[in-house]
């Protein structure tokens, strides 16, 4: 790609300030990757605090780092494109803080948020048909020598075996396989819960029961509440408590009606034949 | 304690952490990143034991009633600390569900643990929850 070519065109039409901002970084990757990564990071901060205007609920801190989190947790940032926005986050913000940014790092980052501004299209206009073409590396405005071309080579080869320590660290830390189906797998446990439900409702537990579980929950619930980190008054976390372990006595009480329903019927069934 | 059983015990951690996790209806992020800090730090796990515990050959033809089923057969202690942080996972998002309380008390029964030790467990899961949720961050 040439001097004056860029592959964030299409941006312009979803955000100005952002494509803008993309534009900067790609004319900066090779003279000053340094300026990429900031433009990078306030790329995907604008993103941010868009998204957290359009998605989010409350107060939101403005710090970005929690900003991504809370769109995170929220799901309104899925995890392959949180994971982009952080690692240019935290490329953005070591270049801030002095350490210099190697150009196969930049050309990484801007690869990534090439990628990012395809689904945050969609995401800011819902309904966008965006049809991502294959990202064109910007072409150094002179020729780089052997000896640059081959450290380049040796840092990406780093940067890519660290993005692999990485992932592979992050995918021991989550609750899923990056194999299994969440939704399928979650659908398979719950059927399963409610039929260890259905049955302890009917059998009981032999030493632990459901009511005692509860009411020990019950208090601890009371107990988070009330630290300092939350701030609830004690009165009201003890409601809280009650409430939920209402709740619960509520569902036990239905279960066992159910179950001692069932049984009634099946006795009158055997009584009629 | 051999690599196979290192992962035999680690998948038995990811089945109870992700019953308890699914029976809270949703998932936060800060409960999933628990899961694999508590399993690493307090269960003593290497990261390539986790990974193995989730592939498809570990995980997926096993269910909650094997889960059960293997708990019953560790020893006490380890038992117990998978007990502590399944109800830490509970704790995280500080709402309590039907089938969250239905699974705490089949996990504790399977464990037989007595009402005190279920009692210690839940305290050491409250200090637990309490310190991996980050800081302001929404239940």
């Amino acid at each position: 790609m040439s001097g004056k070519e860029t592959n964030f065109t299409f941006l312009e039409k979803y955000d100005k300030r952002v494509a803008a901002l993309a534009k900067q970084a790609e004319e900066y990757v090779h003279t000053d990757p340094d300026s990429c990564m900031f433009k990078l990071r306030l790329m995907v901060e604008t993103m941010a605090k868009k998204l957290t205007n359009l998605q989010m609920r409350g107060d939101i801190s403005q710090d970005l780092g929690a900003m991504l989190g809370a769109l995170e947790r929220g799901g309104v940032v899925p995890r392959r494109q949180a994971d982009s926005m952080h690692a240019i986050r935290r490329d953005g913000n070591a270049a801030v803080h002095g350490s210099p940014t190697p150009v196969p790092t930049a050309m990484r980052r801007l690869k990534e948020a090439y990628r990012i501004s395809g689904w945050f299209c969609k995401m800011v206009k819902r309904g966008s048909k965006i049809t991502l073409h294959e990202f064109q590396p910007p072409i150094p405005p002179v020729p780089v020598s052997k000896e640059t071309a081959d450290l380049h080579g040796k840092l990406d080869k780093l940067e890519e075996s660290i993005e692999q320590r990485r992932g592979e660290t992050r995918e021991s830390l989550l609750m899923f396989g990056p194999q299994e189906n969440v939704e399928d797998v979650s659908r398979r446990i719950i059927e399963e819960l409610v039929a260890l439900d259905n049955v302890a409702a009917a059998a009981g537990e032999p030493t632990i029961d459901a009511d005692f579980v509860a009411l020990v929950m019950a208090m601890d619930l009371e107990q988070i509440e009330e630290d300092p980190r939350h701030g609830v008054d004690s009165r009201q976390a003890r409601r809280e408590a009650e409430q939920q372990l209402e709740g619960i006595k509520q569902h036990l009480a239905e279960r066992e009606k159910a179950f001692l329903n069932e049984r009634t019927f099946l006795l009158e069934q055997r009584d009629v034949t | 304690m051999s690599l196979t059983e290192q992962v035999h015990l680690a998948t038995l951690w990811f089945l109870s952490a992700r019953a308890m996790a699914v029976a809270g209806a949703d998932m936060p992020t800060v409960q999933e990143a628990a899961t694999g800090l508590y399993a690493q730090a307090i269960l003593g796990f290497s990261e390539e034991d986790c990974r193995k515990a989730k592939n498809a050959d570990h995980i997926s033809n096993k269910t909650l009633i094997d889960c059960l089923s293997g708990v019953q057969q560790l020893p006490k202690e380890v038992a117990e600390k998978i007990l502590t942080g399944v109800m830490m996972i509970s704790y995280a998002d500080r709402k309590m569900k039907p089938l969250e309380v239905r699974w705490a008390s089949m996990l504790a029964s399977a464990i037989d643990v007595t009402p005190d030790d279920f009692q210690r467990c839940c305290v050491n899961a409250r200090v637990i929850a309490s310190m991996l949720r980050p800081h302001g961050a929404p239940a």
